[in-house]
């Protein structure tokens, strides 16, 4: 998968192309829109991301372009903005983007993202889910674990669900906030942290192997090895 | 003046204040013209017919034709210093028996009817220079027969008279209309000091100056409603930028701890050679203090777009039984952790955003599980009130001290200053409450019992009635 991304602002070209391309994508980096639109056209890109505050082009107008020409109008376009205000996002969504994030974000919230509109097309959700010694049937909303059925509460599952069916992937915890309790604005830390002590006193606490692991100032990973 | 003309209120004013001069004064003039010409005119030709009567009566004494045909200069002395006025008499055939006329004047002849005749009988006349005459003709016998007596008179020194009085007149109303104008200018400039010193303290007002007012008592009663608004205005840019600037230094104040954190704690770990999970640690640390800063950058632009109505609201019909027991779930944990229980009771519709409302009950209980007296419950309360609903969240706990209720949804406002804890809260929670109650128009509201604290939030009933809600 190789993403594109554009971005004039040195630092976080230099952090996009560096934490991207060790969460496993090939990317490739334009600092101004004119070499974006131009590497969009050369190269094989699967998705691209696109600050919007760019000098002389800015990203409404590679947006554009890349909509007008039929060799990029099927790439997927995130787009970054500092101005969250609605005409914005509006805007870039009206003119094809697929998804927006404002600055500043998360940057696993941006992984998140891209790996859904990677993933674009009909999803088809897994009914059962094993990871490690962990066996989760969606439908019946069952969960053991070697063999013992654990009893979880509605929210303790829809939880453990999200976090399974993203597995290896680092879940921020506004994601878990907004995907679980649809509540879409930052809200208190502790109250994720707490739910999520919750669920590990059920599913870790009477294990050996963890398998819901803390990544400090990120969020909540879930798999069966503790490594990055 | 270098004020153009069409914008200046005094020339304006003093314009139309000549105008009506002008018009009141020359109307009068031309009236008493009129007046004093007409009273002239009138007993000049009383006297005109007296001297009539008088050759009538000289004309009836017995020696009369004798006198008309040997001295008819005694008809000159009946007129004697009288040039202007001319006598002449006709016999019944037309023969001219006298004629007084020493200016040689052309008169015409008018027909004689009575003896005694009226004003009316009068007629008036130009002589060859224009000069304007009256001439009446009168019966009379002289020695039994029949004559004409026929008087005239030339008026060339009242036309010469009223000529005067008119043009005096004329710069009467002349020099009315410009003292007029003079004293009104003037009249309107006192008049307009008082603007003039409103403009003068508007044009020194500088946010610094804002405490100070005009004074009501030193303007004219027809200006005091203009030094009140203008007073209030005063008051409330004066309040509205206390407030602005309190809250840039209170904002400056609360990003300073953060940004001296990330500052302090990488500069010491970057003096000596640290291990990588030290500096893990670090970077961690650092991540909790930006995200502070970026949920405290978001809540001011929330607060921001809120205030100016930037924020568009999605208001429908919700469930407020459901909508509590969502908020009650996603603290449910955070709430066990600390011994406390959430309940919800009551139910009612309440028109709302549902994002809105439930950032708005987030803060609210996230105040409670922080304040709630350990081991207590929690209690989200909905009821209908006046058509729409009100929601309340009450904690048990420490009361809050009453000098801090009338503040609490300000921004930053701590009731304990030393409480501004690092998890997570803002300062802002109260405020972003307000703001979304604003956006409803309904109220957000506070009390305190002995035994805890209830903040409740008043939704009104939604705008308009329209189309019933959704099942």
């Amino acid at each position: 998968m190789t993403l594109l991304v554009i971005e004039d602002e040195p630092k976080t070209g230099d952090y996009l192309l560096r934490g991207l391309t060790e969460s496993g994508f090939a990317v490739r980096l334009a600092r101004t829109g004119r070499d974006g639109l131009f590497i969009a056209r050369e190269d094989e890109i699967d998705l691209v991301v696109l600050d919007v505050m760019l000098p002389r082009m800015d990203g409404w107008q590679v947006l554009a372009a890349l909509r007008a020409d039929p060799a990029t109008e099927q790439i997927p376009v995130l787009f970054l903005t500092a101005r969250d205000d609605v005409q914005d996002r509006v805007r870039g969504l009206e003119l094809g983007a697929d998804d927006y994030l404002v600055k500043p974000f998360a940057f696993v919230e941006l992984v998140a993202r891209i790996r859904t509109l990677l993933r674009r097309g009909p999803v088809r959700e897994d009914e059962r889910i094993v990871i490690g010694d962990m066996d989760i049937d969606v439908p019946r909303r069952r969960v053991r674990r070697a063999g013992t059925a654990i009893a979880l509460t509605a929210q303790e599952f829809a939880l453990l669900h999200l976090l399974a069916k993203r597995r290896g992937q680092v879940l921020s915890r506004a994601l878990i906030a907004s995907q679980v309790w649809d509540m879409n604005f930052d809200s208190d830390t502790n109250v994720i942290d707490a739910a999520v002590r919750r669920l590990r006193r059920k599913i870790d606490d009477p294990f050996e192997r963890k398998l819901i692991h803390t990544r400090r100032g990120m969020g909540y990973v879930c798999d069966e090895d503790e490594a990055p | 003046m270098t004020l153009p003309a069409r914008d200046s209120l005094t020339v304006r004013v003093t314009a139309a204040f000549v105008l009506a001069v002008a018009l009141v004064a020359s109307s009068l003039g031309i009236w008493l013209y009129h007046a004093f010409t007409g009273e002239i005119a009138r007993r000049d030709d009383i006297a005109l017919l007296g001297k009539l009567r008088q050759v009538q009566m000289l004309l009836g004494r017995p020696d009369a034709a004798d006198l008309v045909r040997t001295q008819p200069d005694i008809f000159r002395d009946t007129m004697s210093g009288q040039e202007n006025s001319l006598v002449r008499i006709v016999a019944g055939s037309g023969a001219v028996l006298a004629d007084v006329n020493a200016l040689g004047a052309r008169y015409p002849m008018p027909h004689a009817v009575s003896t005694a005749p009226g004003p009316d009988a009068i007629a008036g006349w130009l002589d060859a220079r224009g000069t304007p005459g009256r001439v009446v003709a009168g019966t009379a016998r002289l020695g039994g027969q029949p004559v004409t007596v026929v008087v005239a008179r030339l008026y060339g020194d009242r036309t010469a008279l009223f000529a005067l009085y008119r043009r005096r007149i004329a710069w009467a109303a002349a020099g009315g209309a410009l003292a007029a104008a003079v004293l009104a200018a003037l009249l309107l400039r006192r008049g307009l000091a008082p603007l003039r010193a409103i403009a003068a303290h508007a044009a020194l007002v500088q946010p610094a100056t804002l405490a100070q007012r005009l004074d009501v008592a030193a303007v004219p009663a027809e200006l005091r409603p203009l030094i009140d608004a203008f007073n209030a205005m005063l008051a409330r840019l004066q309040d509205g930028y206390a407030r602005l600037s309190g809250f840039s230094a209170d904002l400056a104040h609360e990003f300073r701890t953060p940004v001296a954190n990330l500052l302090g704690q990488s500069q010491v770990m970057l003096a000596q050679p640290r291990s990588a999970a030290e500096y893990e640690t670090l970077l961690a640390s650092n991540i909790e203090e930006l995200e502070r800063l970026a949920r405290m950058i978001e809540s001011m632009l929330f607060l921001a777009r809120a205030g100016g109505d930037e924020v568009v609201l999605e208001r429908r019909p919700l469930a407020a039984r459901a909508e509590l027991g969502k908020v009650a779930d996603f603290f449910e944990g955070m709430a066990e952790e600390r011994g406390l229980r959430i309940a919800c009771t009551g139910d009612a519709t309440v028109a709302a955003d549902p994002a809105l409302l439930r950032r708005a009950l987030a803060n609210l209980v996230s105040n409670a599980v922080r304040h709630a007296a350990p081991d207590s419950v929690i209690v989200l309360h909905a009821q209908a009130l006046d058509g729409g609903a009100c929601l309340s969240v009450t904690n048990a706990g420490e009361p809050i001290a009453p000098q801090h209720l009338p503040h609490i949804f300000e921004r930053f406002y701590r009731a304990d200053p030393a409480r501004g804890d690092a998890h997570g809260a803002t300062g802002l929670g109260l405020s972003i409450v307000r703001a979304i109650m604003d956006l409803h128009g309904g109220t957000a509201g506070v009390r305190c019992g002995a035994t805890g604290t209830t903040f409740t939030l008043a939704f009104p009933a939604p705008p308009s009635a329209g189309p019933g809600p959704a099942a």
